[in-house]
């Protein structure tokens, strides 16, 4: 039998499935779940966690993770509430100041990975702690402020019945879905994932595409960040915790191999709305949010040991 | 089939047939190997000859027909339970652990255990140094990682792995493909031997001199069909040929063109590198093949890896006339040096198998395929279409997946990669090997267009046959330097090219990575 998806793109299919499963589950045990607030709510979060996956998802296609996304996301949540604080004509300013300073972490991260040869989970695992440390220097411990009206627009209000943080967020699945599968630096990228040597082979510069994924992994976290306090209307030191797992479960329940060069950002998005509505049903359900934690736990390994299953079916 | 006519045959196949989505890549396959027989099993690249491997070693099962050994019905369920059976087989994949040593590689399914059963480290060294000199082989260290070894020797340890698990049916998928001369004449000693003791032998090899050297009889696949079985010598060489191709070739080699001119291309001067290539001077001209002969690891691979900017060296390269610093492939293709490198091991290095035939032909020009920052599919296509033509890749069909062409096939996509990618000096690093000889014709026709439009050419094979046939010039090397320069003028042969190659070793009393 011969489905009418192509190869590559059946895991991604699985991931809207799955979805979908989700959501008609939803309807049927809890009531009121999907009303129209109620898609508001999904979407938002939705899109916070697709905003850190969107990152998270260029590094581990090149082959790597970056685990110091909960600090970026937290740091940037705290200095946009801080610096900018009420005055919101500062924002022009500040928040290409805040993600110039992600970029920078992240050039770091990069620049670790690929020419000092640290593997990349202890390079952004030592460079979270960096940065932690970093901005509890800088709070003295405690965060605080306010949280400035455009990031509060963006996270919270509408244009009609659209929320627009979902319309940003749909700008960025346009960009990145092109970047990925139409532009020279997505195909390079998928080839580096695949493999650093075929791609080294043929020209292409594996250090440059390797660093960049970590910047715009940090910029990606740091965007979320912004978002993330006008959502919850304050930051707080550990805000960006719950973003570490989420962001890499997404991109697994995407279709995307933990290992890198498979995967694209529409599965990724089906991953984060997946996760957006298990939060929701699973406490409705009668369920802890511990529960939650396992199941990030459980869809990572079981993402982990597909793939490495998926890698040995292969090469038979 | 009467149960009768499989009595003889120590493995038949009856009506084998496989397809994968759809595509037969076998199909009604039938014919016996008898014991002590060295059967060769020959045919086009995609013709079917390793996905019957793969199903006598049990790694895949066969839609119809079924496999006989030793007159029963056989039905491994992988290929450690055919080797256990006495069915001793290298793939053509070679797949070694590289980062085990070479004594845990020949040992992997029978370590000898201490009594707490933990590996006898010193018993199984002690019966990997047995086995080399069982079978005599030398110049490779027992207790090397095969990560470290070069593609030669991985396949020599392939060979004694299955060698050495004294097997009642051996099968060899291409092992020669990747061997120097000295290294195939031990291969086939030791086939012989182990045919006159009895084993039976299926051998594939696209190199049919090869063949007739040593099969008894000889089966063709065309397209997943078989052709028929041969004793050796009922056919003519040209008759072969028809059978495998199904069509008549003109003539291998197409003959040296005389597009040599004065202009120097590619001059290197006193280029070192690791710890193989000291100070070598070379020239190439524009329009012209210089072949590069010599044993296995005199510096070949360390001069081609250093002038595509794969290894750090030192000295000058010059390009037309201007020096180059190269540091990284890109700084190669930039210099106008282009690589068609079939490395050690094709589906891992040389493609990406899970991109289609388009994806990877572009991967090198994505610049020119792209418009206003996103690629053109109809410049991509334009640009890929006539070369998938040229080389003639699999079905022409460029959204196929290349992990799913053959691997003659997959080889011509690594070399196509070179023809697209706009260099003027092409490094040509054992591009024939595994191709069959349709595409060989092809393939050399290719290089005659190439040097005819003025491209310059390194080339590199360890068939000596081939350099003969088609190179220009060629130098011989020995521990990373020149030892001979030599016009083929039409003076040279094969003899003399291999007596330049082991006198230098002869001379300098090294003989360390030879075999004997
Ligand atoms: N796993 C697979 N999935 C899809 N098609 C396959 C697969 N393996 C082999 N094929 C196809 O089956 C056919 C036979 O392949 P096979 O590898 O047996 O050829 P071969 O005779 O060994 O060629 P070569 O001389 O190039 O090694 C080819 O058309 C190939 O593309
Ligand atoms: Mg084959």
């Amino acid at each position: 039998m011969k489905l009418a998806v192509p190869r590559r793109h059946r895991s991604i299919a699985l991931a809207y499935l799955l979805l979908l499963v989700l959501v008609v589950v939803g309807r049927i045990v809890a009531s009121g779940f999907l009303g129209v607030d109620h898609i508001d709510e999904l979407i938002d979060e939705g899109a916070l966690i697709g905003f850190v996956a969107l990152g998270q998802g260029f590094v581990i296609l090149a082959g790597g993770v970056d685990l110091s996304i909960p600090w970026v996301v937290t740091s940037a949540g705290i200095l946009v509430t801080t610096f900018t604080g009420t005055n919101s004509s500062n924002m022009l300013w500040d928040v290409p100041l805040i993600i110039g300073l992600a970029a920078v972490v992240g050039l770091i991260n990069g620049i670790g990975v690929v020419f000092l040869g640290v593997t990349p989970i202890i390079m952004t695992l030592g460079m979270s702690t960096v940065v932690e440390g970093a901005l509890l220097l800088y709070t003295n411990g405690s965060a605080g402020g306010n949280v400035p009206h455009p990031a509060v627009f963006l996270a919270t209000h509408k244009i009609g019945q659209v929320p627009v943080m979902g319309l940003a967020w749909l700008v960025l699945i346009v960009v990145v879905t092109f970047t990925l599968s139409c532009t020279p630096f997505g195909r390079r990228l998928y080839a580096v994932g695949l493999n650093r040597r075929v791609a080294l082979f043929s020209g292409v510069d594996v250090k440059l595409v390797t660093c960049s994924v970590y910047v715009i992994s940090s910029c990606a976290a740091a965007f979320a960040g912004i978002a993330l306090a006008g959502y919850v209307g304050q930051s707080y030191l550990g805000m960006g915790d719950p973003y570490l797992f989420t962001s890499i479960a997404a991109v697994a329940i995407g279709g995307a191999s933990i290992l890198g060069g498979t995967g694209n950002y529409i599965g990724t998005v089906a991953g984060a709305l997946t996760l957006s509505v298990l939060n929701a049903l699973l406490p409705t359900l009668g369920f802890q949010p511990a529960v939650l934690d396992i199941v990030y736990g459980m869809v990572i390994l079981v993402a982990v040991a597909a793939a490495s299953l998926g890698g040995r079916a292969r090469t038979d | 089939m009467s149960r009768q006519a499989n009595e003889s045959g120590i493995l038949s196949a009856r009506g084998v047939s496989k397809s994968f989505g759809g595509v037969a890549a076998l199909h009604d396959v039938s014919f016996d190997v008898l014991p002590g027989e060295i059967h060769a099993l020959v045919g086009e690249n995609g013709a079917g000859k390793s996905t019957l491997v793969k199903i006598i070693a049990g790694a895949l099962s066969p839609d119809a027909g079924e496999v006989l050994f030793k007159g029963d019905p056989f039905k491994p369920s992988d290929p450690g339970a055919a080797a256990e059976a006495g069915i001793g087989i290298v793939f053509q994949e070679l797949p070694l652990i590289p980062d085990l040593t070479v004594a845990e590689n020949v040992f992997f399914d029978r370590q000898p255990l201490t009594r707490v059963r933990t590996v006898a480290r010193r018993r199984l060294r002690a019966e990997c140094v047995e086995a080399f000199e069982r079978f005599s082989l030398t110049g490779i260290d027992p207790e090397a990682q095969v990560r470290d070894l070069s593609v030669a020797s991985r396949q020599l340890v392939a060979i004694l792995k299955a060698l050495a698990a004294d097997p009642s049916l051996l099968v060899l998928d291409e092992a020669t493909a990747a061997l120097g001369p000295s290294e195939v004449t031990w291969l086939l000693e030791q086939v012989r031997a182990a045919a006159e003791a009895g084993v039976a032998v299926i051998y594939i090899s696209h190199r049919l001199a090869e063949i007739a050297d040593i099969c008894q009889r000889l089966t063709v696949l065309r397209n997943g069909e078989s052709v028929g079985s041969w004793r050796n010598g009922e056919l003519e060489s040209e008759e072969l040929v028809r059978a495998i191709l199904g069509r008549r070739l003109g003539q291998l080699y197409p003959g040296i063109p005389p597009t040599v001119k004065p202009k120097v291309m590619l001059e290197t001067k006193g280029l070192r590198a690791g710890r193989r290539l000291r100070n070598l001077d070379l020239q190439v001209k524009e329009g012209e093949i210089l072949g590069i002969a010599g044993l296995e690891g005199q510096g070949q691979l360390e001069l081609i890896l250093s002038l595509y900017g794969m290894l750090t060296s030192h000295g000058s390269i010059f390009v037309d006339g201007v020096e180059h610093r190269i540091n990284s492939p890109r700084d190669a293709l930039r210099a106008g040096i282009g690589l068609a490198l079939v490395p050690e091991d094709r589906k891992t290095e040389g493609l990406l198998p899970t991109l289609t035939i388009r994806e990877n032909l572009a991967l090198p020009v994505l610049h020119r395929v792209s418009h206003l920052g996103y690629i053109s599919s109809q410049k991509e296509a334009e640009l890929v279409g006539p070369t998938i033509h040229r080389l003639n890749i699999g079905r022409q069909d460029p959204s196929q997946l290349a992990g799913d062409l053959s691997g003659g096939n997959q080889q011509k996509v690594v070399v196509g990669k070179f023809l697209i990618s706009g260099a003027r000096v092409l490094l040509l690093y054992d591009l024939t090997r595994g191709v069959d000889v349709g595409a060989k014709a092809e393939m050399f026709l290719t290089l005659n267009e190439l040097a005819a439009e003025g491209y310059s050419m390194l080339f590199y094979s360890s068939d000596v046959t081939e350099l003969v046939n088609v190179a220009h010039r060629i130098v011989v090397m020995f521990d990373g330097l020149v030892c001979a320069d030599l016009l083929n003028d039409g003076s040279l042969d094969e003899e003399m090219i291999v007596a330049h190659m082991l006198n230098a070793a002869d001379r300098t009393g090294v003989v360390g990575s030879l075999v004997r």
